[in-house]
């Protein structure tokens, strides 16, 4: 598995002394609760600096809805809970070279594998039946389905790096990038673990 | 034949998220709808759970606002205790909660909602956004993650951990304050005081720029709720729920949390995961009332720190008399809230027993039901959980502060869209116009949901069966195709 | 009457030359001399009984592999206590753990403190490749000081072992088998209901995991003190 970031065109622009296009990143948001997104934005100054080595191509911190035909690096938070995350994943698995499962629900469907103990109706009953005080129902327009569990990505689609924690520090998000960035590759277990 | 524009997902705002929009056959716009399509069942995944975990589990129902439900949940929690948490325990539950306020403040203000007002809402989408903010005007993305910065340090400083601390626990929080931690807060006060003080000047003549989205970003009547204080003041940690109309009129104030049942009821919207909070005495839909930063300053009749009440004073003129109606104006309340955390901070780090060693209470679970509430950023959220004698819970109910604004986003997705979609026309600063009311709730989707991926803009010509007869489709770079 | 001196055993370990007593196992040779082996089930002051797998090592000229902390020490003996194969099957042993379990690391009242979450980061275990069972298991707070969670229990029996053993109450046992099998009270009565428990909570410090814990514990909080049952035998004066 290749963890070379480095695009081949990049290697023959460096070659000839042009600069070095930039590395098309994307972040992704599946059934989890955002905070691997905050913990990448805790990195705070040195966003900055990223910014000029990594183009954020789709994430939800910028506009473009459609995910692009090629990214370099994907940061996959969440797990695979609903129909709809299983398309997502598949699609971004086939359009990214890396992709990383971005925190413990992506590694391990942590928090919302909770869920997997009890059925789906016995969770919509509390959710829009018990608590409902008006048009009992479960929610079935335009919302994608539940699929029965929730479980980590790598059940569903290969992924290429793993990265622990709940959420993953910042200086370990910013120390993996930094890694991938320069081509090398990281040994995550030293800094990071299950639940951190 | 009808038509319906879909925009998913939803960008800078925290969640997943989809807006459809339902055209008549004139073009024009006939509904529009804000749904949230993400559903993780945190009411029914804790069951089984011994309640003292549930701070720590409810936390991680948001990464943008764990604190608040470390702060509802405990309170809960209290309840269950039936015990009163010692008085620096609460004043530090009271920091971490301002804390939170000014972090994910800064987050909506300034990486999701000024690339908005600052690069315009009909600038190139692909660099509409923080990074493209940082090129533009770096001086103001530094700021703005200054500003989170120091919350998110604070939060640290005092939970060990910036994200999903496990220091608020029931009974109080599991360690004292230590005296250098309170050093190098106060030190950094007065110069994040000054950040704040800066875009409050700076934003004034930006928000004039925006006059025709006062008038129509969700601009309507509706009833306002928060949490004040014994003396009607801007309270974000304890105090009673209070209820005015779009008049001003006091309809309930001094409400125990605990009996909330009696003025929120919860309607199941079939085309979302999010289900719509109302005010029970006057039922649905009328009953819709908005909550957060600018329901807080509406219900609120006094600001307990100095600069911040100035603010507060230039705030109540926006509207000749009654509350500030316009949903616009939420970003500029949430400027002010940041001036006063930051202030209220400095009080309460000042307090003579902020030190104490006396920070928690402990029980065993000698009620079986408890409720919390706190003011989280984005509005009111309430936790009410009853457990079984051994103290392993039941039963959970969350309304969640963005389920409390369900039905005024979507009444202000709908205005936006009359005013400013036309079906024979489609541009993105429109559709980004929809998008841009929402973020002006900075809804927290991934609390609501406790329960965003992407795809293109969509119009879809859907025939009364519902099939699609023609596609039209606008991809990432804008191009129509 | 005198105890005749164990006799003195030669043997190597990853290479190295020990020396060792004759009635000594080759994990206490391995620990004697720094050389680190993995182990769950084991703890200094209980008997050994080889349950988890963990610190199975290769012996020379035998193809199965043995436990070492139930082998004894051979005269001669070439032990191989760190290859890429034992390094395989420890990850999978720790990773089918992982998975059989509900082991929700974020939320645990040991998260950070627990002997299970820092083998699988000792073993550099990143993700867990055996799909999860997500089994329904249930948590017993009925006691007054103590809860019992089955979802992180991993079936060490260091709990059934120190109560019979140590505190001589035998209050622990096991029922049912494979992925059934969980640890019960008395006669899979609620732990609170338990007329042999004494409440001493030595089962609580030995537990490797959040298994068991202390009433009133919030996430995280929950140390283990490892160093209590050593201290309490040695003060006993028999120190195994």
């Amino acid at each position: 598995m290749s963890t070379d970031l480095t695009p081949p065109t990049a290697r023959s622009d460096a070659e000839r002394g042009e600069p070095k296009p930039k590395v098309k990143a994307a972040t992704v948001w599946l059934d989890g609760c955002s905070g691997c997104h905050m913990s990448f934005l805790d990195i705070d100054e040195r966003l900055i600096e990223l910014a000029q080595h990594i183009d954020m191509v789709y994430s939800p911190l910028v506009d473009p809805k459609q995910f692009p035909d090629h990214v370099d690096v994907a940061l996959v938070e969440g797990a695979v809970s609903s129909e709809e995350d299983l398309e997502k994943i598949k699609r971004i698995r086939k359009h990214t070279s890396i992709l990383i499962a971005f925190g413990d629900c992506a590694v391990t469907a942590n928090v919302p594998s909770m869920r997997n103990s009890f059925s789906v109706k016995d969770v919509y009953q509390r959710g829009y039946f018990e608590t409902a005080t008006r048009r009992a129902g479960v929610p079935d327009q335009v919302v994608p389905k539940l699929l029965p569990q929730a479980r980590p990505i790598h059940e569903y689609v290969p992924v290429d790096v793993f990265l622990q924690g709940c959420p993953p520090p910042a200086d370990v998000i910013y120390g993996l990038l930094t890694d991938l960035l320069a081509g090398r590759k990281p040994n995550l277990t030293e800094h990071t673990r299950f639940g951190r | 034949m009808a038509r319906q524009i879909t925009i998913d997902p939803v960008t800078r705002i925290e969640g997943h998220a989809r807006i459809t929009i339902q055209l008549d056959d004139a073009g024009a716009v006939q509904d529009a709808k804000f749904h949230i399509t993400q559903f993780r069942g945190f009411e029914k995944l804790c069951e089984g759970r011994p309640f003292h975990e549930m701070p720590s589990l409810m936390a991680r129902i948001c990464g943008i606002c764990p604190v608040s439900h470390l702060v509802a949940s405990a309170k809960a929690c209290d309840a269950i205790l039936a015990v009163q948490i010692p008085h620096t325990a609460a004043s530090l539950r009271r920091i971490i909660n301002l804390a939170q306020l000014i972090q994910s403040h800064a987050l909506s203000f300034f990486y999701l909602s000024a690339p908005d007002l600052l690069l315009g809402l009909e600038s190139d989408p692909v660099t509409r956004n923080v990074f493209g903010l940082m090129r533009e005007h770096p001086e103001v993305a530094r700021d703005g993650i200054r500003l989170r910065q120091f919350g998110q340090h604070v939060i640290e400083l005092l939970g060990n951990k910036r994200i999903h601390p496990a220091w608020v626990v029931p009974g109080g929080v599991s360690e004292p304050l230590a005296p250098e931690k309170r050093a190098e807060m106060l030190a950094a006060l007065p110069e994040v005081t000054g950040i704040v003080e800066k875009a409050l000047e700076q934003f004034r003549t930006v928000f004039d720029q925006f006059r025709e989205e006062v008038q129509t970003f969700g601009r309507f009547p509706s009833l306002f709720m928060g949490l004040v204080n014994d003396d009607g003041g801007l309270e974000h940690y304890e105090g009673k729920l209070k209820v005015v109309d779009d008049k001003g009129t006091v309809l309930e104030e001094g409400i125990p949390p605990a009996r909330y049942a009696e003025y929120i009821g919860e309607s199941v919207e079939p085309w979302s995961y999010l289900k719509s909070a109302y005010y029970l005495p006057i039922g649905y839909p009328d009953g819709m009332y908005r909550v957060g930063p600018l329901a807080r300053l509406n219900v609120a009749t006094s600001v307990s720190t100095p600069k911040a009440a100035q603010e507060f004073a230039a705030f109540k003129q926006l509207e000749a008399s009654g509350p500030v109606l316009s949903s616009f104006h939420y970003h500029y309340a949430r400027l002010i809230e940041i001036l006063y955390a930051l202030e209220k901070i400095d009080q309460l780090l000042n307090e003579p027993d902020i030190l104490s060693d006396r920070v928690r209470a402990h029980a065993a679970p000698n009620n079986l039901t408890g409720v919390g509430v706190a003011e989280a950023p984005r509005g009111t959220l309430l936790h009410h959980y009853k457990v079984d004698k051994n103290g392993l819970m039941e039963f959970a109910n969350l309304i969640i502060a963005t389920g409390n604004n369900n039905l005024a986003m979507n009444r202000s997705v709908f205005q936006v869209a009359q005013h400013y979609v036309d079906g024979e026309k489609l541009q993105e600063g429109m559709l980004n116009r929809v998008e841009a009311v929402i973020r002006a709730y900075d809804p927290c989707l991934s609390c609501s949901t406790h329960a965003i991926g992407k795809m293109p803009l969509r119009i879809q010509l859907k025939a009364p069966d519902g099939t699609v007869l023609d596609e039209l489709v606008r991809d990432s770079d804008g191009k129509r195709g | 009457m005198t105890v005749p001196p164990a006799r003195i055993r030669t043997l190597t370990i990853d290479g190295k030359d020990v020396g060792a007593r004759e009635d000594e196992t080759i994990l206490d040779v391995a620990r004697e001399n720094g050389i680190w082996i993995p182990t769950l089930c084991q703890m200094t002051g209980l008997s050994n009984i080889g349950a988890c797998r963990l610190c199975l090592v290769e012996v020379a000229g035998s193809t199965k592999l043995q436990p070492a902390c139930v082998t004894r020490v051979e005269e001669g003996m070439q032990v191989t206590a760190h290859s890429d194969r034992l390094a395989e099957y420890r990850k999978m042993i720790v990773e089918l753990l992982f998975a059989e379990g509900n082991h929700i690391c974020s939320v645990c009242v040991t998260n950070g403190h627990c002997d299970l979450q820092w083998l699988a980061q000792r073993l550099e275990i990143d993700h867990i490749r055996f799909p999860y069972l997500y089994g329904k298991r249930s948590v017993d707070a009925s006691h007054e000081r103590f809860v019992l969670d089955h979802n992180r229990c991993v079936l060490c029996t260091r709990c059934v072992r120190v109560c019979d053993e140590v505190e001589g109450a035998h209050t622990w046992d096991i029922m049912g088998r494979g992925t059934n099998a969980r640890v019960i009270t008395d006669l899979a009565q609620p732990w609170g209901e338990s007329t042999s428990c004494t409440s001493c909570g030595k089962c609580v410090s030995v537990c490797p995991t959040g298994a068991l814990f202390e009433q009133g514990k919030a996430v995280t909080e929950m140390v283990k003190h490892r160093e209590l049952l050593p201290m309490l035998l040695t003060m006993r004066g028999r120190q195994r």
